[in-house]
């Protein structure tokens, strides 16, 4: 690593050479609130020469006595200063408020930050930069209200992002991504250090031209480039580290899993625990339990290291502009397995201008990435494991390979040890992926008339080899013959679009009209074969099909494989007067052949502004610099529904007759034939700053309904489950972020920030007999209510536990279930709340007991910085969802496995010892076992997401030749706060059963800039 | 002017461009990777059996959860895997929950097979409707009449449990649903009838005798079928007829080593009117399709085959099924039916009655396996076990490959028999002879003057823990005595399973 960085800097220093000129240093900063404006540019007017600020708004550059230095920053009034032979020249820029000119990407072109009517979020590339994450999109939870991200501890794992509660139950909730113009579903390819700026679009007239792809919101991600004119700048961003789990589970020890077993009244249970006794000896402390005490947790984490470095550089000559950079990132998992994630990029971006009219550009990226998926399975069979369990069994003598404990063979149904599956499975997966891009632009008529065409293909291979070890512990312990997966899957994803601009300007009133069309390809196909009995298991350079047994192929040869074809045609108005009275009007019309039913859609969107301020009673007012009134509407269609048939359909079978295969065909009596759910969404939004801009506040409000919403409906007697449109669903909310920014003076700076956003999703139409539709799994009920949200936990309602017998006679509802149901109710059982007083406890007591999605919630973000430190603290969290404890729930299925130590220590053992948690032995009765509040627990939590300290060595300050250097150290999510009995309580839909424990991760950084 | 014409070309371009994407638009009418139904070849009559063998991939693949489910009420078996899913014991004691995801699943398991099975019989109309041969028209009415004996056996495995069921005879379910529902007397009818449809399209052959399908319905299955259904309606004249034309034709006979039938040794054997076929092809691996029977298998043993795989103890002959076997001295069906561990042989000699037992009763099975204490259970199901030394060489699951028998000739037999007892008239011998026949082969003593009460123990002895073909004896016979024991209180109210919670959701039912 030491060496590395070294022989970087020695390439770095041999390059810099300039002469003759003065050199001039300084800071650049904002007028408004004193911070440093990193990222501004500095050139010398007339010549290639040129420099960029830092992170702390520091540049340098070289100068002749007379000639003009421009500094400019988006946003701010630009500075022009003649060189007189000083050698430092801080600048202060002015907020460009007047103007605004700030501009804002856009789908399909750029708009003045001013001239906005939808709501748009921002984020800058240096609250980015902080999170060490292989995900950029880690990086914005909590920043941005109404988007919750929901992280993800796999190695390379990507979180789940929702923008705005979920507008579908069918099609997913990821957002469409576009970088710089490109459209992908994914960005797992690109480095955090490469983003120069994220935007958010919120509501449906902001996203409206992107059509269906863009229904669950859209993020616009700018990458960095050069300028024209700019002298190259090189940096190396790099930075390492460790994640350790946090908020570990703690489960029932030894002493406390005994004490259950025997409380059980289960002869099954005591009997394992004498089998255990005899096996493995006798605690010396308590005689009455085994001499283990496994803790399974414990065992199977571990301490992970992860760590990126990127390279780049940037700049740009007179016609051309260009950003060529590499970066490698490596995670390892937390989970004691192979697992990791390593992932190598080099990626170029150039823009040449062939003339004044007409202007090229390309951009590349390879993404070549190694991943090693965990056995997620671990997870839950460390829960269920007991502990009196040893990880090795050396009694077990029959094991020809890693003499691993079983628990079958203490009695037990599963084999529980978590490790046989770590061991002697492993799943990598080659992710390749090169996505390029073209553009072509052209002004038909000088600055009023522009065409351009885009072409981009997005060409990625998914190499998966899924390894199974032979191993032998036990005849339920075991796998006799090895096996190997391969499969390969391709996707490519071609978009061709052309638009054509327009705009022009007439006395009070700008004009801009886009019209274009996009037309996508986009193809996928999977190739996949298993074989058996692979000679040379034991050497990983066996691991291929050529080594298995040819005879083993046999039916486990798949393909499968699809094209998709759609086409949009769009066009959009942009209108201000006086720019005060704004109009943006949009419609698009898409084609679609994955819905044979309706192939064409269309769908308008229009949005009005009104800037407040820029009326003659509101100008030159001091306490309010800025206010405008938003206010959108637009309708969106999803396309997120997967392809209908539109007919019936054959697949293949096979049937055994006389011992062999002959293949048969079936013949689907139902189909799919889906519309697209619409969404139809109102904004209004406010948008101001205050106190010279000191203050900033956006405040949104949305009504987004989604109409034909798609639901699987389980079609009577046929066992078929077909999606059909069948409801409607609301999701509507207030957000508001604010921000203060301020300078004290010199060496100290501030700024604060936070963000909060309501949620309120309700499903308000079912077109079904019932007035409900079910989902989830029937032993988990999740049902789909109108008035309640969507996927709601649905339930009994947990009252209390029974304390004694002459409760449970004085109760009906017991009472009426020992006669009627045979089932005798004691002490220890939960009491269920008889909701509709009937005297009985049935399916219609059922409640729901909660939604996974949480109703509201929030995020924070202070930055300090003094002389050349600074210090960022963001944190976030949320409240008023609900996690159902599957773990705890999965008792219905087995009932003999290990429990948390929550439940161990408040289980009801006595009158007066609980009135929440049931007894040992009510554990394993199905009254008890039933969908109730029991197990389904509060979801919220708040996390302290980042802190990072950084210290600055401005350029040159310890030497001639020296770069400027930053170096930081960053804890991302090391506190976090909440009461659920879980790792986690971020569990992308509410149920958690085996989720990937989420680390917390300290890293040491350096980032270098020439 | 030069500038106008720069721009006609430039707009000439960019008109080009638009014609090259709207002429994109017909691919959208294109749908990759799917097979639509009309897209079949149905002139070509040799893809004619695909639909069929469908049909038979369909009712092959049965859950795990079926014939336990089917079969656990009875008073020759008991729940097992104590501690493990209670709700199934529970309807072993005959407590019944309706939202058990057992129910549901089975409910769905036939209900989805009956409809890939009528889907496929129209199917094959289809390819009828284009054949032009006489033997390509023959064939497609033998393939739709092997359609109707499948559905006939899925219709009549629901109504023995839940009763009154929709009957769906075509794969437009709206209009079937609109029937409503039938009651248990008519969807056995129903039945009836659609083997009687069937019959003159079938093979008069045994199912191992075919060419084709070897080991699929004949005529004789469709006729053991009519037999059930009819003894469902006590019809018992109905029932002694077909059953003696089945007799009559003497096709059948019974395989003479009882414990091997149940191995890989009796599959498709001279006595198998209908099974369920599976395969690991005699392979080592890859693909294997099996049942999968280790519910009924041992959670713990000592295989000779080492690394053999054991079972998951859900299913447990009862000690009333052991204890009636020792009181009829069977040695023969009783360890060919039951697998003992040591646990369970005190727990028969802890009665004084059984004090000592025969030396064939042992926790090593005839092939050598050893059956250890486990808790979940006592014993072990011995029909569905496939001893260790009769699995493929590199295959470890419980009973990999093996066949599920459904219907057997023993059964035709005493269906029969009990027919004649009843008071019908039969022409295929006696009652005493169809009895002793099914006795003879398991060396037990020939029976004179046998009555109703002789047959139904003789079926006891005979299909313990075959399909609840004891436990719908007895409701159907009102003998709710024989089911209420170990503790056990059987009344009327407890004969059918309520019908799932889902279903009732779902579908135009009532409790």
């Amino acid at each position: 690593m030491k060496t590395k960085i070294s022989l970087l800097l020695m390439l770095f220093f041999s390059i810099c050479s300039f002469a003759q000129q003065v050199e001039i240093n300084g800071i650049v900063t904002s007028e408004s609130d004193g911070m440093p404006l990193p990222g501004a540019s500095v050139i010398i007017k007339g010549s290639n020469r040129g420099a960029t600020t830092d992170f702390d708004g520091k540049y340098t550059i070289m100068a002749e006595v007379g000639e003009q230095i421009e500094f400019s920053y988006v946003g701010f009034v630009p500075q022009l200063i003649t060189v007189g032979g000083e050698k430092q020249l801080n600048i202060i820029l002015k907020d460009d408020v007047a103007s605004l000119n700030e501009v804002v990407v856009v789908g399909y072109g750029t708009q003045k930050k001013a001239d906005l009517t939808g709501s748009i979020a921002t984020v800058k590339s240096e609250d980015i930069a902080r999170t060490p994450s292989s995900n950029v999109m880690q990086s914005i939870q909590g920043k941005v209200a109404g988007v919750q991200v929901v992280s993800s501890g796999t190695p390379g794992g990507s979180p789940s992002v929702r923008i705005r509660g979920v507008n579908s139950y069918k099609g997913g909730d990821s957002p469409l991504y576009v970088v710089d113009g490109m459209f992908y579903d994914t960005i797992e390819f690109l480095d955090s250090n490469q983003i120069e700026t994220i935007s958010v679009l919120k509501d449906a007239s902001s996203i409206s031209i992107f059509g269906q792809a863009g229904v669950n919101g859209v993020i616009i991600i700018e990458t960095k480039n050069g300028r024209i004119e700019q002298k190259p700048v090189f940096t190396y961003n790099g930075y390492s580290g460790y994640q350790n789990a946090q908020n570990v589970v703690k489960m029932a020890n030894a002493e406390q899993f005994v004490t259950m077993a025997y409380e059980s009244n289960s002869q099954p249970d005591i009997d394992f625990v004498n089998n255990a006794i005899q096996r493995f000896g006798r605690s010396r402390v308590n005689p009455n339990i085994p001499n283990v005490n496994t803790d399974w947790y414990k065992e199977i984490l571990r301490v992970a290291p992860i760590s990126s470095h990127a390279i780049g550089v940037t700049g740009g000559t007179e016609r051309t502009t260009y950003s060529v950079n590499a970066n490698y990132f490596s995670q390892e998992g937390i989970l004691d397995m192979k697992n990791e994630y390593e992932r190598f990029n080099i990626q170029s971006n150039i823009e040449i201008k062939l003339s004044d009219r007409f202007k090229i550009g390309t951009n590349a990226i390879f993404s070549n990435a190694t991943q090693y998926n965990p056995e997620n399975g671990a997870w839950f069979q460390a829960y269920s494991a007991v502990p009196i369990l040893p990880i090795y069994d050396n009694t077990n003598t029959e094991a020809t390979t890693t003499p691993y404990s079983d628990a079958t063979l203490l009695g037990y149904r599963g084999t529980q040890n978590p490790f046989p599956t770590m061991e002697y499975n492993n799943n990598q997966l080659k992710i390749r992926k090169v996505l390029t891009s073209m553009f072509l632009e052209y002004e038909l008529v000088p600055e009023k008339l522009k065409f351009k065409t885009s072409y981009s293909h997005d060409y990625s291979t998914i190499s998966e080899r899924n390894v199974r070890l032979p191993y032998f512990i036990s005849s339920q312990s075991q796998r006799a013959q090895s096996s190997i997966r391969r499969a390969e899957l391709n996707y490519s994803k071609q978009i061709w679009d052309n638009t054509l601009t327009y705009n022009d300007t007439f006395g009070d009133h700008s004009l801009t009209l886009l019209a274009g069309s996009s037309y996508r390809d986009y193809q996928d196909n999977s190739f996949e074969a298993t074989g058996n009995e692979i000679q040379g298991i034991d050497l990983e350079s066996s691991w291929y099909l050529d080594f298995a047994n040819p005879t083993t192929f046999n039916e486990q040869v798949k393909e499968s494989g699809d094209r998709e074809y759609s086409i949009a045609f769009f066009s959009r108005l942009e209108y201000s007067f006086k720019d005060r009275y704004l109009l943006n009007a949009t419609i698009r019309r898409e084609g679609d052949g994955r819905f044979p039913r309706e192939i064409w859609v269309t769908t308008p969107a229009v949005g009005l502004g009104w800037v407040v301020s820029e009326e003659n009673f509101m100008k030159d007012n001091n306490t309010i610099n800025f206010l405008k009134l938003r206010a959108g509407w637009g309708q969106l269609a999803n396309g997120f529904l997967g392809g209908s048939a539109g007919t019936r359909t054959v697949s293949t079978t096979t049937a055994d007759i006389g011992d062999t295969q002959m293949n048969g065909i079936l013949t689907t009596n139902t189909f799919q034939n889906l519309k697209r759910e619409i969404l139809e969404e109102t904004n209004f939004g406010i948008s101001s700053r205050f106190f010279n801009d000191k203050l900033s506040l956006e405040i949104d409000y949305y009504i987004r309904d989604t109409k034909d919403l798609v639901l699987p409906k389980d079609i009577p007697i046929t066992a078929e489950v077909v999606d059909t449109n069948i409801g409607e669903m609301r999701n509507q909310g207030l957000e508001i972020a604010a921000n203060w920014n301020q300078s004290i003076n010199d060496d100290w700076s501030f700024s604060v920030g936070g963000n909060i956003a309501t949620l309120k999703n309700e499903i308000t139409r079912i077109d079904s007999e019932q007035g409900y539709f079910d989902t989830g799994e029937a032993e988990f009920r999740q049902r789909l209510i109108v008035g309640e949200p969507v996927n709601a936990f649905y339930g009994w309602e947990v009252a209390g536990v029974y304390q004694n017998e002459d409760q449970v006679a004085a109760d009906p509802t017991a009472q009426n279930e020992a006669s009627a149901n045979n089932n005798q109710l004691i002490p220890g059982d939960l009491i269920y709340k008889d909701q509709n007083n009937d005297g009985k406890i049935d399916a219609e007591d059922r409640v729901v007991l909660g939604s996974y999605l949480p109703t509201f919630s929030y995020g924070g973000n202070l930055n300090v910085s003094y002389k050349n430190f600074d210090l960022s603290v963001a944190v976030s969290g949320q409240t008023g969802n609900k996690i159902l404890n599957r773990k705890r729930g999965e008792v219905i299925f087995t009932n003999d496995t290990n429990i948390d130590a929550d439940f161990a220590t408040n289980r009801w053992h006595g009158e007066g010892t609980s009135n929440s948690y049931p007894s040992s032995e009510g554990r394993r009765k199905a009254w008890n076992q039933k969908m109730s509040s029991f197990f389904v627990e509060d979801g919220a939590y708040f996390r302290v997401q980042n802190i990072q300290l950084a210290y600055t060595i401005p350029a040159k300050s310890l030497g001639e030749n020296m770069p400027e250097i930053r170096f930081t150290c960053t804890a991302e999510r090391p506190i976090t706060v909440f009461s659920y009995n879980g790792f986690n309580p971020e569990v992308s839909d509410g149920i958690d059963r085996e989720t990937y424990a989420v680390p917390a991760v300290y890293t040491f950084g350096v980032n270098i800039k020439i | 002017m030069k500038n106008i014409n720069q721009i006609i070309k430039q707009l000439t371009l960019m008109l080009a461009i638009c014609t090259v994407v709207f002429s994109c638009t017909d691919k959208l009418e294109e749908n990759d990777g799917q097979l639509a139904a009309d897209d079949l070849d149905f002139t070509n009559s040799d893809d004619m059996i695909l639909p069929l063998i469908g049909s038979y991939s369909a009712v092959y693949s049965r859950g795990w959860e079926d014939p336990l489910l089917i079969g656990v009420r009875g008073d020759d078996v008991n729940a097992g895997g104590l501690g493990d899913q209670p709700q199934f014991a529970d309807t072993d004691l005959f407590i019944y929950d309706n939202g058990f995801w057992m129910y549901n699943q089975i409910w769905e398991n036939f209900y989805g097979d009956i409809v890939k099975i009528v889907s496929s019989r129209e199917t094959i109309q289809l390819y009828k409707d284009f054949a032009i041969d006489d033997a390509d028209l023959d064939k497609a009415d033998k393939y739709m009449a092997e359609c109707k004996v499948l559905s006939g056996f899925t219709h009549f495995q629901m109504s023995r449990l839940w009763g009154d069921i929709f009957i769906i005879g075509s794969s437009d379910i709206t209009a079937e649903l609109d029937n409503g529902v039938k009651t248990k007397a008519e969807v056995m009818q129903y039945i009836s009838d659609l083997m009687d449809e069937a019959i003159p399209f079938l093979p008069d052959a045994r199912p191992n005798e075919r060419q084709d399908v070897s080991g699929g319905v004949t005529k004789y299955t469709a006729l053991a079928i009519k037999a059930l259904a009819q003894l469902e309606l006590e019809d018992y004249q109905a029932v002694a007829d077909v059953t003696g034309e089945i007799i009559n034709s003497n096709k059948f006979n019974l395989y003479p080593n009882f414990y091997d039938l149940f191995k890989k040794e009796g599959e498709l054997s001279n006595e198998s009117l209908f099974e369920l076929q599976f395969s690991d092809y005699g392979t080592e691996s890859g693909a294997e399709n099996s049942h999968e029977y280790g519910p009924f298998g041992p959670s713990n043993w000592t295989p000779v085959v080492t690394g053999a795989s054991e079972g998951w103890g859900f299913y447990e002959p009862s000690l009333k099924f052991i204890k009636f076997m020792l009181d009829r001295g069977e040695m023969t069906r009783l360890i060919t039916s039951v697998n003992f561990t040591p646990r369970g042989i005190d727990e028969i000699t802890s009665d004084p009655a059984y004090a000592t037992l025969p030396s064939f009763i042992s926790n090593v099975t005839p092939d050598g396996d050893i059956f250890n204490d486990y808790s979940r259970a006592m014993f072990a199901s011995g029909k569905h076990y496939l001893p260790s030394i009769d699995l493929t060489p590199g295959r470890t699951r419980y009973g990999s490959g093996k066949n599920l028998l459904v219907i057997r000739y023993s059964e035709i037999l005493l269906m029969y028999a009990e027919a004649l007892t009843q008071g019908a008239n039969g022409s295929a011998g006696s009652a005493d002879q169809a009895v002793n026949e099914v006795r003879a082969r398991v060396g037990m003593p020939s029976l004179t003057g046998v009555t109703t009460d002789d047959v139904m123990d003789e079926k006891f002895a005979e299909l313990g823990m075959e399909w609840g073909v004891r436990y719908f004896d007895m409701i159907r016979l009102n003998k709710f005595e024989e089911l209420s024991y170990e503790g056990r209180i059987f009344t009327a109210e407890d004969k059918l399973l309520p019908y799932p919670q889902a279903q009732l959701d779902l579908l135009p039912l009532n409790q």
